[in-house]
């Protein structure tokens, strides 16, 4: 048979129609651009198991899904939120929950207390301040479907806080099924309660996560303050967009492509301007911490007065414009527990006060006894605030009498090296910069990197008995105006024996194009109470 | 012949074997750890240790390695540490976009770069000649990405006729698809059609001195018959070649592009996970490339006897 002219456009024409019947069937189930949201968030979401990692994109990914016993409101203070009522005994050892009505999993099956009890478990042996729990947990009766009991060995406050809390991992509850997996072990199945359910036939594995509005999910009748509050959800579907690349991410903003960028490049937000549909925003009013850790088990920063020196030889301004630019975006940090959070102080802060002193800096060095052997300062190149916080404390360093060595990797080679005890000169350290999430500074307990118990702690490893009798105590006070004394306390210490130093805090505005009513909180970007257009 | 594609099959394997032992020890001795990636900025050195064990990246080298070749010999690429899904799947997931991506290229590349060069050798020394020859220059200079943010200054955010960036597969119909990789092709095609005309250009230029040239031309053969029947076909040799070797550089322009047009392919599924030291997938995706480029080396040399049948292999 031989193909003829008509044959072939006959053959292309029908060819054309069978590869565009999938997508008009497709295009059946789609909601309307108008009723989607297309975010593109600060990473890519890799792992699925909030309990495993403490990912904040997993967490992001987390709180559409599933949804917590408690959330936070705007000043931090748990409330219910799966929970209708609960109580803690006259001795603090018994905590009574009880789930509110209409709790449903997205396959239609009730929440009952033994979920949420598994949940617990599960989270509990992962997240810090779970562990803190854990260790004092006795049991963890059920009552019946929708009542448990966290029954305490000793008087213990802070179980509604870890409950509560929305810095990674968060207590999202699962079905007992999923609970009950190896909190080593990710989870295989994402059935939640929460105000979205994932689209998994939908997901194209690094470029998009969908999620559709969860049809069953019953909200709280009160405002949405942060976690706490009805999840009201006013769109169809959200899309997590995967663009790894700041410039692309920009031109799809302004092209209509997109709804949100979380984090787009500073410098390239000039090329938003102009652009009326689209407004800058910065979502996490707290924002995000940079800091130093120096390694306590070698010289010369196993030397007080060496750590002292770089408290005073560090230009938080300068650190910060270097990456940053508008002052607006920015500000030092002179408090333990970071800027604006409920247990910030001003004890012991004269070192902030008098601003850079490299004079004072080199003064310290000499007193420390420093012999001039390389200090090897660990330098992420490929992230651009530690980039320049590497280079510029570096240089200071060196002013101030330090041999610096400077090495630079990636990121991910920080994170390894960082762990090696060794001497610097033998694969290990003695500084290297990082950032966390302002809120989760406030509270010296659940962050692994407010301690100072030595070896057993985060890396640097800090030792000051005073300040871990003081975490302790923090733990065990009955009221905040309490644990804020103590946190004045401890800061006053602190900044006498310099577990790490700050090099500045950040506010990146978020880029919005025709949304309204988008919660603005750290460690979250919830997409309950959004509205597009 | 057969024996020499099964001797050529054979070196394949062995390439690749080689390649695997070179990959897994590079990453295995580079610095990184995916335990400490997984386990987040605040995890405690502990809780780092047992995910590592859990991964068993705490085996010696060799058993790892041992583990990793039997599950390879097997077909198994293995799972990725992140995402916990096999990487075979996350391979054939991401496949559409790069094969769309890498062959629409080859396509466009092939045929512009081909007749950019043969009018180029017609017209040597001509306007038509320098200009052409300017622009394949200034098209091997230019990096891909300074390309890529250009064609989408201009063809998406200012004239507003092409999408940003994302793809979209073929079964949502034909349009979407060609529209999503429009930009991207041109991207990508414009080294290889400079690398591909300049050699067809001088491939050419040989060709047209011949005394065979001569005599077609003095047997009154048109000129198009001329070129494209008696002069490049002979010519075809080392283009053909030059557009094997230009593979790698499509491989190695897959991963800028994906990355500039957010194209869910092999390319950025690779940068991904390099970033996170997920060993599975890196070591995945180069056998896979190097498997690619070996056998289309492969098919290049088998095709010079179907150019030239002078050719013979034993």
């Amino acid at each position: 048979m031989t193909t003829t002219r008509r044959r072939f456009v006959q053959g292309s024409l029908a060819a054309g129609a069978l590869t565009a019947a999938p997508a008009r069937l497709r295009a059946q189930t789609t909601p309307a651009v108008s009723r989607t949201i297309r975010a593109v968030l600060h990473g890519d979401l890799r792992v699925f198991d909030p309990v495993w990692t403490t990912a904040n994109m997993t967490s992001y990914h987390a709180a559409m899904v599933y949804d917590t016993l408690f959330g936070v409101d705007d000043k931090f203070e748990p409330k219910p939120q799966m929970v209708s009522k609960y109580s803690l005994s006259d001795d603090r050892k018994v905590y009574n929950f009880e789930l509110r009505d209409g709790l449903r999993f997205s396959d239609g099956s009730q929440v009952t207390a033994r979920d949420c009890v598994a949940s617990i478990r599960r989270w509990a042996a992962r997240d810090g301040g779970g562990q803190h729990m854990l260790a004092r947990l006795a049991d963890t009766p059920v009552k019946d479907d929708k009542s448990f009991q966290l029954v305490m060995k000793e008087p213990y406050s802070l179980a509604v806080e870890w409950l509560a809390k929305a810095a990674t991992n968060v207590c999202y509850i699962m079905r007992e099924k999923e609970a009950q997996t190896d909190p080593m072990q990710q989870i295989q199945t994402i059935i939640g309660s929460g105000p979205f359910t994932f689209n998994q036939d939908a997901v194209v594995q690094g470029q998009r996560y969908v999620y559709d509005r969860n049809a069953a999910y019953v909200p709280r009748s009160e405002p949405a303050v942060f976690t706490s509050g009805g999840k009201v959800v006013n769109v169809d579907r959200v899309v997590f967009e995967n663009i790894a690349d700041e410039a692309t991410a920009i031109a799809a903003i302004r092209a209509g492509e997109i709804d949100m960028i979380e984090y787009p490049n500073v410098d390239l937000l000039s090329s938003l301007e102009g652009e009326k549909e689209i407004k800058l925003e910065v979502l996490n009013k707290q924002g995000q911490l940079g800091w130093g850790r120096v390694n306590w088990l070698h010289p010369p920063f196993n030397n007080v007065k060496a750590r002292q020196a770089m408290l005073h030889l560090i230009h938080p301004t300068e650190v910060m414009k270097a990456t940053f630019g508008d002052e607006k975006y920015f500000k030092g940090c002179s408090s333990l527990f970071g800027m604006g959070t409920p247990m910030e102080n001003d004890a012991n802060i004269g070192w902030f006060k008098g601003g850079q002193n490299i004079e004072k800096a080199k003064q310290l060095v000499k007193e420390s006894g420093y012999d001039g052997r390389p200090v090897v300062v660990l330098h992420a190149t490929n992230i651009a605030y530690m980039n320049n916080a590497a280079n510029l404390i570096a240089q200071w360093m060196r002013q101030a009498g330090f041999n610096v060595s400077l090495q630079a990797s990636d990121w991910g080679a920080v994170i390894t090296r960082r762990a090696v005890k060794s001497p610097p000169d033998q694969g290990g350290w003695n500084v290297f910069f990082t950032s966390g999430s302002v809120n989760a500074f406030g509270n010296p307990v659940a962050l692994s990197g407010h301690a100072a118990n030595g070896e057993k702690g985060w890396f640097g490893w800090p030792t000051d008995e005073k300040h871990e009798a003081f975490r302790d105590k923090w733990a065990a006070a009955s009221s905040d105006a309490e644990r804020r004394q103590i946190a004045r306390d401890m800061q006053q210490n602190a900044w006498d024996f310099v577990p790490h130093m700050y090099y500045g805090q950040w506010f990146q505005p978020a880029a919005l194009r025709n949304l309204t009513g988008l919660i603005g909180m750290p460690e979250l970007i919830p997409f309950w109470n959004v509205k597009k257009g | 012949m057969l024996s020499y594609i099964a001797h050529r099959l054979a070196s394949t394997i062995l390439v690749m074997t080689l390649v695997g032992i070179f990959v897994f020890l590079l990453l295995h001795f580079s610095a990184g750890d995916p335990a400490a990636i997984i386990a987040g900025d605040y995890a405690t050195p502990q809780q780092i240790v047992a995910i590592r064990q859990r991964l068993g990246l705490d085996d010696p080298l060799l058993v790892q390695f041992w583990r990793w070749a039997l599950r390879v010999i097997k077909g198994d690429l293995g799972v990725s540490i992140f995402s916990n899904t096999p990487v075979g799947v996350l391979i054939i997931q991401r496949l559409e976009p790069t094969l769309s991506l890498a062959l629409l290229t080859m396509l466009f590349a092939v045929s512009i770069a081909v007749s950019l060069g043969v009018i180029a050798a017609w017209r040597v020394g001509s306007l038509v000649d320098r200009a052409l020859m300017g622009f394949s220059v200034l098209g091997f200079s230019m990096p891909a990405f300074v390309v890529g943010y250009s064609l989408i200054y201009i063809f998406a955010i200012e004239l507003r006729w092409l999408p940003v960036q994302g793809y979209r597969s073929l079964a949502d119909g034909v349009g979407p698809w060609i529209l999503h990789l429009i930009l991207p092709t041109v991207t990508l095609g414009l080294a290889y059609i400079a690398l591909i005309a300049r050699m067809t250009r001088a491939s050419m230029l040989e060709v047209l001195e011949e005394d065979y040239i001569r005599t077609a031309k003095a047997k009154g053969v048109t000129t198009r018959t001329m070129l494209m029947k008696h002069a490049l076909k002979n010519a075809g040799v080392p283009i053909v070649t030059v557009i094997g070797i230009g593979v790698a550089l499509l491989i190695g322009g897959v991963v800028i592009t994906e990355t500039v047009f957010n194209i869910p392919g092999i390319g950025r599924l690779v940068v991904d996970a390099i970033s996170k030291r997920d060993y599975p997938i890196i070591q995945g995706v180069i056998l896979l490339f190097s498997g690619i480029y070996v056998l289309v080396n492969l098919l290049v040399d088998l095709s010079y006897s179907l150019i030239d049948p002078r050719i013979r292999y034993r």
